[in-house]
């Protein structure tokens, strides 16, 4: 089936079988492979991108239901001088990564969630929602809910500079 | 200050990190394996046929298609049949008598012995094909009774392997207790603790690529140790090792659990070469649930005895150990419980007895703090059963009992010889950290409050064994400056999230008094160091740290004599100073390493270097809540006091330490296999079928240490990373114990479901 993603704002015309995979068409296909299969059946959350903004299970989703939409990966993830986004510095920081299979995952996840939510810096409520819902084997999670607070914290401030 | 804290971060945090899966190789194949839906069955039939009409498949074959195969004439003309699993006897653990007669084989020859045990590979041109061809594959297995624990395989009534027992290994340490011991102690406690079968649970399952070229194979695969893969692919294949090359990517965790050749590594190297093209093995996560290695498995049973002051008199450890259906290293892992059984204190008598027990469930396997984590349990519980019995309070006892600092090296009743600790201060630090009269104190008002839910509090004392075992305490490696001053650092290691490629290049460029910017390492690839040993055991710090400081003190000698050779000086005269070397005195000639390289040619150092066991230590203690009417635990504090010894960077050490206490927390709390009647593993919801810690779970915690240089390595470090999965559980289970104090303390067993605790508050 002919479909065209656009996937971080490049357009990618794709001829795929309808029963292949988002995740699988991104990482092939597309040849981005910064997207990671953690269990295919949409528990773990490593596989986690940006459909239109919202952040979707890309093992749980079909390539072709993405027809003419936009998809975002963490190749696409850049701060808006180019540089590194403030969610990728701060998981530095943060140590909010050790092996780093799960981490494309929570960075869309958070990222999704900086886009949607100004306030996310004023309700860690929300923030520990959203480290609740993808799996990390390595860190304890606490250092990811620390990076993802950090950075909310510095776009309230330049929103605020703004 | 770098945008980056460690090296690994920028491209692990912009998607382009290199897992095997990620790499792409013109014409790669992709495997998939048909499996055995039950426990333990005779293999009457594989039939191939259909699934080779498959468009897109490749090949297909079982066990039987292989053994046929003729001989080809080309490269591979050498290549034997389908191999049996290389078996891995390593220092002690596992012994040459445990595994013969009982061959595992790649592909089910005749016998099922584990759910999930492959019995034909399909390679199509993705996986997507290939798995359209396993569907097709028609297999059939007369079930035979399955024996899914210890106690149902002890008798023998049902054989694994015709004619020969289940019990795979016995072993002791230590000495008999004499039977007037238990009778003139003051108090004597008895417990029975089962640890249960765990899933390590790496984010990334396990991967393998092998791409053969000419006479020559290169193997990826997510990996602790690429040497110990090359030599086993190797012996495989029937090759010299120099023809495999083995390459260690970015690896997405391991826990212990990514050290052995596989059944599906052979299968795939063996069918790359054999049909002279690409092929993986992306192992997905239902199947890594089925068949990856499990940790722990062991029935405990034991006895403590002490005089009325608690002084500990005599402890007993009676292990039968679940080691799965074929004996690996995990036969041997029970050997490791034994020798760490006496823990940190001063018991004069202490043995310890195992029975190494074949089950029809896959292969058990270290997995992160393997044998020390079922020891501390079964001694931390025991102590805390005995504190009780004898009104003494938990932390007096312990105290009481701690081998003190001036004892050291201390050698212990079941063998071992502990290098170094001040046990007592990281009681007394966890305490403290803790509020521990505070909690008591909060704890009384509960216990006088009827509406107030019961509140406990745990402590786990430990001590572990980092670095591996005699035999397996040396690392390879190398040291190399190129014209440009750039210094590569080469070793056996192979990092799968531990952070390398930061904190040895730093210690290189500290030993050496350069930048770290100058120093860079090369490890996980055999192809640029030829020997190696691995990353596990946390020997990475100890052993290879170690490695890479002894060729630091090499370099610098070798740069001194060279310089004066250079200068006509006598060596001695030659001083060496951040990263350059200096005449005698002030106006003498100087000259950097990039300059002396230029000068007299490719300066390059290699060396092999034995290390020693260390001891690690702490003590962790948890607060928990529990509700009576649900069965639920709430933790409300967590502490741990760790000393791994000198520490190499500390933000990097504190963050395995928490990420480990998190997993030593599902350990009690959630994490469990459960099988179904016929020995299947019960996965119908997937992932969700075994309850990892989310961050819901994670409760406040304190994470603090102390530093007691190990005398006995280089370094003075010790290993780092799998202190909370062996002192985290027992502490949380005490603090449940304590909380409910119920009668039968066996009533609590791992991992501490709802149902269990309900049980046990009734």
């Amino acid at each position: 089936m002919k479909i065209t993603l656009t996937v971080n704002a490049t357009d990618y015309p794709l001829d795929v079988e309808p029963r292949r995979i988002l995740a699988d068409v991104l990482r092939e296909d597309c040849r981005l492979t910064g997207t990671h299969l953690g269990c295919e059946h949409g528990v773990c959350g490593a596989c986690t991108v940006l459909v239109d903004g919202e952040a979707v299970r890309s093992c749980l989703m079909l390539a072709v239901q993405c027809d003419g939409r936009s998809v975002r990966t963490v190749e696409g993830l850049a701060g808006a001088d180019g540089g590194p986004h403030p969610l990728q510095r701060a998981f530095s920081a943060e140590h909010a990564l050790q092996c780093g299979f799960c981490t494309p995952g929570f960075l869309m996840l958070a990222a999704g969630a900086l886009d949607a939510d100004p306030d996310l810096a004023e309700h860690p409520e929300r923030v520990d929602s959203l480290v609740g819902s993808n799996l990390c084997r390595c860190t304890g999670y606490a250092p990811i809910r620390r990076a993802i607070l950090r950075a909310a914290e510095e776009q309230q401030r330049l929103d605020l500079q703004a | 200050m770098s945008t980056w804290t460690r090296r690994e971060d920028e491209r692990l945090l912009s998607g382009r990190g290199r897992y095997v899966a990620d790499i792409q190789v013109p014409g790669c194949l992709d495997a998939a394996f048909v499996r055995s839906r039950v426990a333990h069955g005779t293999l009457r039939d594989v039939d191939c046929a259909a699934a080779r009409q498959v468009p897109g498949v490749v090949g297909a074959w079982s066990a039987a298609d292989l053994h046929d195969l003729p001989p080809c004439a080309h490269a591979t003309a050498d290549l034997p049949d389908l191999p049996p699993m290389p078996h891995t006897v390593l220092a002690n653990l596992s012994s040459d008598e445990a595994v013969a007669g009982r061959e595992w084989p790649v592909l089910v020859k005749d016998r099922v012995r584990y759910p999930g045990e492959a019995v034909a590979v399909v390679l199509g041109e993705d996986r997507y094909r290939a798995e359209d061809g396993a569907a097709e594959v028609t297999v059939r297995i007369d079930p035979l009774p399955a024996v899914v624990t210890p106690e149902a395989a002890l008798d023998d009534t049902v054989r694994l392997f015709e004619g020969l027992s289940n019990v795979a290994l016995e072993g002791s340490t230590g000495q008999p207790v004499d039977e007037s011991v238990w009778q003139h102690a003051a108090a004597v406690v008895e417990g029975r603790y089962r640890q249960a079968l765990l899933l390590p649970t790496p984010m990334e399952c396990r991967t393998l690529l092998a791409v053969p070229d000419g006479d020559r194979l290169t193997v990826w695969s997510g990996h602790q140790a690429p040497h110990r893969l090359r030599r086993e692919l190797a012996a495989a294949l029937g090759w010299p090792a120099e023809r495999i090359r083995v390459v260690v990517p970015d690896t997405g965790g391991a826990f212990g659990s990514k050290s052995a050749s596989f059944p599906e590594y052979v299968a795939v190297a063996f069918l790359a070469v054999r049909l002279g093209r690409p092929v993986r093995w992306i192992e997905d996560r239902l199947e890594s649930m089925l068949v990856a290695t499990r940790g722990r498995g062991q029935d405990q049973r034991v006895r403590l005895a002490a005089d009325a002051d608690g002084r500990l008199l005599a402890y007993e450890l009676h292990i039968d150990a679940d080691v799965g259906a074929y004996p690996h290293i995990g036969a041997g892992l029970p050997m490791q419980t034994a020798w760490m059984a006496t823990g940190p204190y001063t018991t004069p008598r202490v043995h310890a007895t195992l029975r190494s027990v074949l089950t029809n469930t896959m292969t058990t396997y270290p997995y992160r703090g393997p044998g020390r984590a079922e020891a501390t349990m079964a001694l931390e519980r025991s102590m805390d059963t005995l504190a009780d019995r004898l009104g003494i309070d938990p932390a007096e006892l312990r105290r009481r009992n701690l081998i003190p600092p001036d004892r050291f090296p201390y050698e212990t009743p079941t063998g071992r010889r502990y290098d170094s600790g001040n046990y007592a201060a990281a009681l007394d630090l966890a305490l403290e950290s803790l509020g521990y009269d505070a909690w008591r104190a909060e704890q009384a008002r509960r216990r006088a409050d009827p509406h107030a839910l019961p509140l406990g509090i745990g402590l786990s004392c430990y001590v572990e064994r980092s670095g591996g075992e005699p035999g397996g305490l040396h690392e390879f490696g190398s040291l190399e400056v190129g014209e440009d001053g750039v210094i590569t650092a080469r070793c056996g290691a192979a990092s799968s999230g531990q952070s390398h490629e930061t904190v040895l290049p730093a210690l290189v460029a500290a030993s050496l008094g350069v930048d770290a910017d100058r120093v860079r390492l090369v490890d996980g690839d055999t192809g640029e160091q030829a020997d190696g040993v691995g990353s596990f055991a946390s020997r990475t710090a100890q052993v290879s740290g170690a490695l890479l400081s002894h060729l630091s003190a090499l370099l610098a000698d070798e740069a001194r004599d060279r310089a004066a050779k250079l200068w006509d000086l006598p060596p001695e005269t030659v001083r060496w100073s951040g990263g350059t070397v200096h005449g005698p005195h002030d106006g003498a000639p100087a000259m950097d390493l990039a300059a002396l390289v230029r000068a007299t040619g490719p300066l390059r150092v290699d060396d092999r270097f034995e290390s020693a066991m260390a001891f690690p230590f702490g003590t962790h203690a948890a607060v928990a809540e529990v509700d009576p009417e649900l069965g639920t635990v709430r933790v409300l504090r967590l502490v741990t006091v760790d000393d791994c010894g000198v520490v190499l960077d500390p933000a990097v050490v504190h963050a395995q330490a928490f990420g480990s206490a998190v997993q030593g927390l599902g350990q009690a709390l959630y994490e469990g296999m459960c099988f179904d009647d016929d020995g299947v593993p019960v996965l119908t919801d997937g992932l969700l079928d075994y309850l990892l810690p989310t961050a819901a779970e994670v409760p406040p915690f304190v994470g603090r240490d102390t530093c007691t240089p190990s005398p006995a390595t280089r370094l003075g470090a010790k290993g780092a990373g799998e202190s909370g999965c062996i002192g985290t559980p027992a502490a949380v289970v005490n603090a449940v114990a304590d909380a409910l104090r119920p009668a039968d303390r066996d009533v609590l067993q791992l991992p501490l479901t709802p149902e269990r605790v309900w049980r046990a508050a009734r």
